[in-house]
């Protein structure tokens, strides 16, 4: 485990021995898989990505797009025995149906999809602590959660913060867009907050090693606070889960800046550079919102079908042994 | 060729023409009117197919006195949401070790008292019929809420962590059915992050 990693036990006893050390489960290379747990329908091209933003009668392929629908992508990784997640999607309810949202079904079904148990998913790294990505860590009580301090740091700091209009989160009334505090609502908190008191959490600052080789990086500010990107040893080569501070492929590809909710624009760059490091381009980097995820406009999840509720899922890489499963 | 013609019947030849041009745009206009008609009719018969799966954003009305009653839960709604999260970050906190137990009373004591509040403003409102059983929803919830906070507080004599616990169960009831309210009574607080 890195020097520098500063990993904050929560629970007592159990997590302590369990957590802190490094997991034995060691992999050469990874099998991953990619799973569209919902889709947010006719989202306005220029509010996803400034630079694409719609201009009517234009030619330019930048500018001819209106709206755009984006997945909500969820990577599942298997690490010789060891299975997780990055990312957890969300939990819709009917109450949940004004987010002009399709393709949703719980993400325990869908991992099913490819023949795994939740029960089995060992841990849960998310990119950040939004709704849509922290939002179904109900569904794996086995996991063991990894968020970073300065994600939690950021949101406490916001929702202290004397005035409704940088406080507000998702709930409050008239909801919120981009604010500090916006993506966060008690009952994702409440969720994360349970795995805390449940011994399932590593509260995470910094670099961190969550089995050898795999690798979270901090992307602090490039999409929130505390966002992380996930390093993971592939028979492709190295691929790095990015959550929203990926939220596009194609921004990476083309140095645009892409979902700016809590973002330093700056950071989201630097973030996108780390790709490009750790992996020598852009073709490995894994983005959470890309329009063009499951066909062959985003190469990396080309190998894809149509499963549950017309929820997408697509087989990125197999580990030598791994057999496919695509149905 | 030319043909003479005389004042009186080239008077009567210019009236015909006018008559025949303003007839001619008076069949102009219904044509064209007649044409918007169809295109607007062939318009409104062919609507876009939307799939049978795809979400429709539709909902039904609300009344003057339901949105009456909205607008007065609206301010409790705004303190018992935010002041929820700020009690999960009080344990969050605790657990992470940033804060002692005893801060963990000094944080939420006040939430107690809001809660509380909370409480007694939403007994003093009288939801129209079609919203009783919403209105005894939310008031669960915020009597979840107060429970949780009385639980919690109990951390900070005894250092238990069972306490916290049966917070988080109350306070995970409450969050589910203020969501659900909150969605009924003003839609669109979630927007894709």
């Amino acid at each position: 485990m890195n020097n520098s990693l500063k990993t904050a036990m929560i629970a007592a006893g159990l997590a302590a021995s369990a957590l802190v050390a490094p997991v034995a489960q060691a992999a050469d290379v990874c099998s991953v898989w990619l799973v569209e747990n919902s889709r947010f329908m006719g989202v306005p091209f220029g509010a996803f990505m400034p630079d694409r933003a719609f201009v009517p009668g234009s030619t330019n392929k930048s500018n001819n797009i209106n709206t755009v629908d984006l997945p909500v992508n969820v990577g599942v990784i298997k690490c010789g025995n060891e299975l997780m997640l990055y990312d957890a999607g969300w939990n819709q309810t009917d109450y949940h149906k004004m987010t002009g949202t399709d393709h949703w079904s719980p993400l325990s079904k869908q991992i099913a999809q490819l023949g795994f148990d939740a029960k089995d998913v060992k841990k849960i790294i998310v990119g950040h602590g939004h709704w849509d990505h922290a939002g179904s860590l109900d569904e794996f009580p086995n996991a063991v959660l990894y968020i970073q301090k300065e994600e939690l740091r950021g949101i406490e700091w916001a929702l202290n913060y004397p005035h409704p209009r940088i406080s507000a989160v998702n709930d409050s009334p008239g909801g919120c867009a981009r604010t500090p505090a916006c993506g966060y609502p008690s009952k994702t908190m409440d969720s994360v907050y349970g795995k805390v008191l449940k011994g399932k959490a590593v509260i995470v600052d910094g670099e961190a090693e969550v089995i050898p080789g795999v690798k979270i990086h901090p992307a602090f500010r490039a999409h929130t606070a505390g966002s992380q990107l996930l390093e993971v040893p592939t028979a492709i080569g190295k691929l790095v889960f990015g959550s929203d501070a990926y939220s596009s492929w194609e921004a990476i590809r083309d140095w645009n800046i892409a979902n700016p909710q809590q973002t330093d624009t700056v950071q989201q760059f630097l973030a996108y550079e780390q790709c490009y490091k750790i992996t020598g381009g852009y073709q490995n980097c894994v983005c959470a919102h890309e329009p063009l995820s499951y066909t062959d406009g985003y190469p990396l999840t080309k190998n894809s079908w149509v499963g549950m509720n017309g929820g997408r899922l697509a087989e990125i890489t197999l580990a030598p042994g791994e057999k496919s499963r695509k149905k | 060729m030319q043909t003479e013609v005389s004042g009186s019947q080239r008077t009567a030849r210019v009236a015909a023409i006018k008559g025949f041009g303003v007839g001619a745009l008076v069949v102009g206009l219904i044509a064209l009117m007649a044409m918007a008609a169809l295109r607007e009719t062939a318009s409104t018969k062919a609507p876009i197919a939307i799939p049978s799966t795809e979400v429709q954003h539709e909902r039904v009305a609300i009344t003057p006195d339901e949105e009456t009653y909205a607008r007065e839960l609206w301010p409790i709604h705004a303190q018992v949401k935010q002041d929820a999260v700020k009690m999960t970050f009080a344990g969050l906190a605790y657990k992470m070790g940033d804060i002692k137990r005893e801060a963990v009373k000094q944080r939420v004591a006040p939430l107690t008292a809001i809660f509380e509040s909370a409480v007694a403003a939403m007994e003093k409102i009288k939801p129209p019929a079609s919203m009783l059983a919403l209105h005894g929803e939310y008031l669960e919830a915020i009597q979840l809420y107060r429970d949780a906070s009385v639980e919690m507080i109990k951390v900070a004599a005894d250092g238990r962590d069972v306490h916290l616990v049966e917070a988080q169960k109350k306070s995970s009831r409450a969050s589910d059915l203020t969501l659900k309210v909150g969605e009924m009574l003003w839609p669109g607080e979630f927007k894709p992050n």
